[in-house]
């Protein structure tokens, strides 16, 4: 700069008469040379911005907004169909009036309080009427007349034995099924009959999605009674007067989609006796279980034995039960997390524990006692989202013999029946259904047929549209995250990679979505399930966790030190040439002006 | 052949297939036996229990063999000889085997730990726990003793052998023994070593070895993971095992063993330090000691299922405490020392899950053979030591080719020992006595040379013992082969054709001495350096010295750890003696099909080794700030040179001379 000052004298003498005006045309040289040094460097500026430029997938941030205002706080509730057919005539009634008796029904018994997955008033309704000589269908939809062929099945099918009828309904609406124009999911069906052989109400739900009423000849009011409370309970509940209240998972389902149910017996001291059992039994019985929970999650079974396991909590003697006893409270202490080593896996799965407790001698028979003082039967617990814990006490416990020969035993098959039995309850409360289906509803007089992998078509309907809620919303508010971090962090790098996991989400979470509402509710679990888990793959994707985005600071630090004094420089010459310029060509003009004058 | 005991008589019979012979009590708990026939007495039921408990492991056994006849084919008489005894048992004898659990599964478990003064009045204790899982498809999902995690590990990654160590301290060679098996098969580096092979195809060893870090770091609590990258672990052609295409190793010298890593370890052991053995595993005089390594080898094939060794060693400074009468003047020497002295815990009974749990005393050879040129009546009880427990069996080394004497092994019961009566298995030495431990045929050493931070070299140095039979027993012609198996880390650019080899002091001729060496040079940040050189150097040498240069590297800002000015590493070379082999064979009772997972180790033969020290090279640090200096310096060298181009560019020269030339006029 002091070159500059020194070498250019700015205070030019304008009372230097001689110098006010000039005779030449100011010369160019150098203004030309100075731009010319100039417009590359204004050129290449977009250049140098661009090539420095931070590279970040474009993410669909408007689409991740729209659908997460659709999804949370509550995803629009899958669509839940009815169709009643009547195999009686019924007197002086239309379809469609016996359709608008139904809803309000139902309308009366659906809670306002609306739970993650359910139904709520997202219902629809459908009546045939089928007399065997004439056939109305509600609505007149010609997919209904194709549902349900009339004049096939009449009352006298009731007469046959439950699992026959259960059977054969399923045959007729499976051949039906095959019809349905919209391309969407079985709807509920629910059939009223009138047979001879039975005496008053007879409700029966199956084990698919259809439910049987035979009744003698009710009012009609009564038949809309019966079949609002057979669909609310049943089909849009899972059995249970409410719908499942319950917030989150029942069963934490891994990152991956998988669920580890890991098996532990627990010898608590293997001086006094060691039980084995044969897990390949139990294996076997899961099965069929696994394949029916697929769409959820892919369930792996895994069982090791455990040694000197004590529990943590302290029992009690109890002369009246004639066993040790510990209370519900004692529940919290029971699971010794420091000396149960459960979690063994390597696999990064959610896990489920079950374990079960084979007490010590001292402690043994070892039993709990309920809050109203009496002993549980299954002598088991579960606790939420962890697992369950059975105590299971060895047959010759009470047996007081001095050996010190070691007892090892494989535990007596019947014995381990039963265990699986309460196993099997725990699995099933665990994902959020009553641990038994209780054949005969007491209130209502509704029998119940079990399932044959354990989980009826209609409780698996249920679970499905929890999970799939479930795992929209934490989907949502994953990618919601997501986009929040990019947007708040301009210079972070987003590979292609995330900008496709997003992608494959959305679409994988809309496909969930049309799914539930078109009533495929298997499907839209499985697609749930995999846009959750694409979600959380793009987020924790090791690029976004890592910290090496470039900072502002760095940008800054790394090209100021040059382009600040050379633009500097620059800048301040151009000024100078212009002025310069301007006034020698003010000097020229004047003395043209003199000259012309 | 069959084997029934006539009640009436209280003897055994044997039953052929030719022909029937009575047979005494200690033939009867051979081999050949495949089925035996026991009585309930009902007068005498708990001596008849705790008869069937002592014979529990012999009926164990007996099972296998039957399972392993019943695939033999045999001739139509002993099947209908069984057919017979089968009736015949129905009636007077009650079949008790019946009652041996199949439960278990044949998964099994063994726990054995070896006690052993050492001559420079250290103890050695080397704890060995053996899990075994037999080929299964549920191998991985369903186990019973077996540790799941392990199974999983074995399945995913496709192992067919690994072998894991941490290790805090230096094994002494020259005091705890550099020729016997505890030298060889456990003594270890410092820090973590790894190596492991994979049945899987050599184009994804590496990933799976990348993932098993990771899996191993997570399950030891390590940072196993720090050898994920492919310029930590090494592919070894035959220098470290012989001839595996698909091994990696990898070693980080400077991880810092706690308990952190032992109780993960401990927890793959059924029992745990609950009961047996393991529950001696103090944590304080453990990470007191001198040296210990914990050590995990996995063994898996098709044939043989999976099979788990857990070792541990720790050598423990015992406490001269005098409160023993005759410890004054004995006790300076050696001192008396028991298992409850050393680990401030005693043996109250075994692990109910191990099917062999003992305890074994060791006194080495020359140890033994001084106490038995005293004539004593007694080996484990005379006028130099005594032992404070009564052993239970006492082996002999098979040592036929040495007339030095031979070691001497005593064995404990553990399952003897319960809360009342613990085992408290100690020596007490009333004479002093020095003897020395087998060494190996050389000594060797590793330093580095030079000074300065760019340059220096590494040096191998082997310094023949001299005290090998095998040296005074060879002519002049002969000559003994040394293996080196040397990793460099990258940023250590070792100059392989820089290398010397002085014998005796005086240089040699490169292809004179080494017989075979192959060398895969560092890449920058991608690989390391190995080096595997097979030297042949004759016998009556004094010393031999192997010098390599190198040069240090630079290393990438961000690579620096944060202790940069520590110095950086080179993990421990690795030096083989293949004409060396070692094993030691105990005489066990043939008759009595002794099985020691600890001592069947013993007998397997390897060659003598030894781990060099771990060298330390100190790298320039730089000055982290540097980058931006550099920039901000530069820029303002090119700032400066734009602007006064700049300005010579834009000068107007002649009006300047007018300006000043009228202001010099108008001056003057």
């Amino acid at each position: 700069m002091a070159e500059i000052s020194l070498s250019e004298p700015l205070n030019h003498p304008p009372e230097s008469g001689a110098s006010s005006q000039r005779s030449t045309v100011p010369g160019t040289k150098r203004l030309i040379l100075i731009l010319s040094i100039l417009f590359p460097f204004l050129a290449g500026l977009p250049f140098l911005l661009k090539s420095t430029e931070i590279y970040r997938s474009p993410l669909p941030f408007s689409s991740i907004d729209s659908l997460s205002a659709r999804v949370l706080p509550d995803p629009p509730p899958p669509t839940c169909q009815l169709h009643a057919i009547f195999l009686r005539p019924v007197a002086g009634i239309s379809a469609g009036r016996m359709v608008r008796l139904i809803s309000e029904e139902v309308d009366k018994r659906i809670k306002s309080g609306h739970s993650c997955g359910s139904c709520g008033r997202n219902y629809a309704v459908s009546v045939t009427i089928d007399s065997g000589n004439e056939c109305a269908h509600s609505g007149g939809g010609e997919g209904n007349s194709c549902f349900w062929p009339c004049g096939e099945v009449d009352s006298s099918l009731f007469s046959k034995d439950d699992v026959a009828v259960d059977e054969m309904l399923d045959a007729v609406l499976r051949k039906g099924g095959h019809c349905m124009v919209s391309g969407g999911g079985k709807p509920y069906t629910i059939v009223l009959g009138e047979s001879e052989a039975h005496e008053g109400f007879r409700n029966v739900v199956g084990k698919h999605r259809h439910a049987w009423v035979v009744n003698g000849n009710a009012r009609e009011s009564d038949a809309a009674l019966i079949i609002a409370k057979i669909f609310v309970k049943f089909f849009m509940n899972g059995g249970k007067e409410d719908a499942l209240q319950r917030n989150g998972e029942f069963v934490p389902v891994g990152l991956d989609g998988s669920i580890v149910l890991s098996f532990s017996l627990l010898n608590a001291n293997p001086n006094d006796w060691v039980y084995y059992w044969d897990f390949q039994k139990i294996d076997e019985a899961l099965a069929p279980v696994v394949e029916a929970l697929a769409p959820i999650a892919n369930i792996h079974i895994e069982s090791q034995v455990l040694y000197h396991t004590p529990k943590s909590s302290i029992s009690k003697w109890a002369d009246e039960s004639g066993g040790n006893i510990f209370g519900i409270s004692d529940l919290p202490f029971f699971v010794n997390s420091s000396e149960w080593h459960l979690d063994t896996s390597i696999a990064a799965a959610g896990r489920s524990k079950i374990l079960q407790y084979v007490p010590t001698k001292i402690e043994c028979p070892l039993l709990l006692q309920l809050q109203d003082g009496q002993i549980s039967k299954t002598n088991g617990f579960i606790s939420p989202r962890w697992g369950g814990v059975i105590l299971w006490n060895p047959p010759d416990c009470s047996a007081d013999f001095q050996s010190r020969t070691p007892i090892r035993r494989t535990m007596p098959r019947k014995q381990l029946q039963k265990i699986f039995q309460v196993f099997f309850g725990q699995l099933r409360l665990l994902f959020g259904f009553k641990s038994d289906i209780i054949p005969v509803d007491d209130v209502d007089m509704i029998k119940i047929l079990a399932g044959e992998n354990g989980f009826t078509e209609w409780e698996l309907d249920v679970l499905y549209r929890h999970h799939a809620c479930y795992n929209l919303i934490s989907c949502m508010s994953t990618l919601g995250s997501l986009s929040k971090l990019v947007q708040s962090l301009p210079r972070m790098i987003v590979i292609d990679d995330i900008g496709k996991q997003v992608k494959y989400s959305l679409e994988a979470a809309n496909l969930a979505q049309n799914n539930a509402s078109l009533g495929i509710y298997d499907a839209s679990a499985a697609s749930s399930l995999q846009a959750r888990s694409l979600a959380e793959d793009a987020f924790f994707h090791p690029s976004v966790m890592s910290i090496s985005y470039s900072s502002l600071e760095h940008y800054f630090a790394i090209f100021m030190p040059f382009f600040a004094p050379v633009s500097l420089h620059l800048i301040l010459a151009v000024v100078r040439e212009i002025r310069h310029y301007r006034r020698e060509r003010a000097k020229y003009l004047a003395f043209v002006a003199v000259h012309a004058g | 052949m069959f084997v029934l005991q006539l009640f009436e008589e209280n003897r055994w019979y044997n039953f052929d297939d030719n022909h029937i012979a009575p047979i005494n009590e200690e033939e009867v708990k051979s081999a050949a036996a495949y089925v035996l026939f026991y009585r309930r007495d009902p007068k005498e039921k708990k001596s008849n229990l705790l008869k069937l408990n002592s014979e529990y492991n012999h009926l164990q056994r007996i099972r296998r063999v039957a399972a392993m006849a019943t695939n033999r084919p045999r001739f139509p008489t002993a099947a209908f000889l069984l057919l017979l005894l089968l009736l015949y048992s129905k009636n007077a004898l009650h079949p008790t085997l019946a009652s041996i659990e199949e439960g278990e599964k044949r998964e099994e478990f063994t726990e054995e730990l070896l006690l052993k003064p050492l001559p420079d009045r250290k103890v050695l204790a080397h704890f060995h726990f053996q899990s075994s899982a037999p080929p299964s498809a549920a191998n991985g999902r369903h186990h019973y003793i077996f540790p799941k995690a392990i199974a999983q590990l074995v399945r995913k990654f496709q192992i067919s052998e690994l072998e894991l160590s941490f290790t805090q301290g230096r094994w002494n060679y020259e005091r705890w023994g550099g020729f016997d098996p505890m030298s060889i098969t456990n003594a270890k580096p410092t820090g973590v070593e790894l190596w492991a092979t994979f049945d899987v195809p050599l184009n994804e060893i590496d990933y799976t070895w990348k993932n098993l870090t990771h899996a191993l770091s997570g399950l030891f609590c390590s940072s196993i993971n720090f050898l994920e990258s492919s310029a930590a672990y090494s592919t070894p052609s035959w220098g470290f095992h012989s001839n595996y295409s698909n091994l990696r190793y990898g070693a980080l010298p400077r991880e810092a063993v706690c308990t952190e890593n032992l109780t993960p370890w401990l927890k793959l052991l059924p029992c745990r330090d609950k009961a047996g053995i393991a529950s001696l595993l103090d944590r304080p005089s453990i990470y007191k000691s001198h040296y210990h390594s914990q050590r995990l080898k996995l063994i898996s094939s098709k044939l043989v299922g999976i099979i788990l060794e857990q070792t541990l060693s720790v050598v423990l400074q015992p406490s001269l405490r005098s409160n023993s009468p005759v410890s004054f003047n004995a006790g300076s020497l050696q001192p008396s020392w028991s298992v409850n002295s050393l680990f401030g815990k005693k043996v109250t009974g075994h692990c109910v899950l191990a099917k062999v749990s003992r305890i074994y005393f060791e006194l080495e050879k020359n140890l033994a053979s001084k106490v038995d040129e005293l004539n004593p009546l007694n080996s484990w009880n005379n006028s130099v030591l005594e032992l404070l427990e009564v052993p239970s069996r006492e082996f002999r080394e098979l040592d036929a080719s040495s007339n030095q004497g031979s070691s001497l092994l005593y064995e404990f019961e553990v399952s003897f020992s319960n809360e009342s009566t613990p085992l408290n298995i100690g020596i007490h030495w009333k004479l002093p006595l020095i003897w020395s431990c087998p060494h190996a045929p050389f000594r060797v050493s590793r330093y580095l040379m030079g000074s300065g931070n760019e340059r220096g070299s590494i040096a191998i140095s082997l310094q023949s013992t001299q005290l090998h039979e095998w040296f005074l027993t060879t002519s002049d012609g002969c000559a003994v082969h040394v293996v080196i198996f040397q990793v460099v880390p990258w940023y250590v650019k070792v100059y392989y054709h820089t290398m010397r080899i002085f014998i005796d002091g005086k240089a040699h001729i490169i292809s004179d001495v080494v017989r075979k060496i192959q060398i895969s040079p560092s890449e920058d940040k991608l690989s390391p350096g190995s080096m595997e050189l097979m030297l042949r150097l004759p016998c009556n040498i004094h010393s031999a010295t192997v010098i390599v240069d190198f040069d240090k590297g630079f290393l990438h800002i961000d690579e620096y750890p944060p202790d940069a000015n520590q110095g950086f590493d080179i993990p421990s070379a690795l030096v083989t003696f293949p004409d060396f082999y070692f094993s030691r064979r105990y005489q066990l009772d043939d008759s009595m099909q002794y099985k020691s997972t600890l001592l069947s180790k013993f007998q397997e033969s390897n060659s003598a080794k030894r781990y060099t020290e771990v060298l330390l090279v100190p790298l320039t640090t730089p000055d982290f700030s540097m980058p931006y200096n550099v920039i901000t310096f530069t820029c303002t060298v090119l700032a400066l040179y734009f602007g006064s181009m700049l300005n010579v560019l834009r000068r107007r020269v002649g009006q300047e001379e007018r300006l000043s030339k009228s202001k010099g006029t108008s001056i003057f």
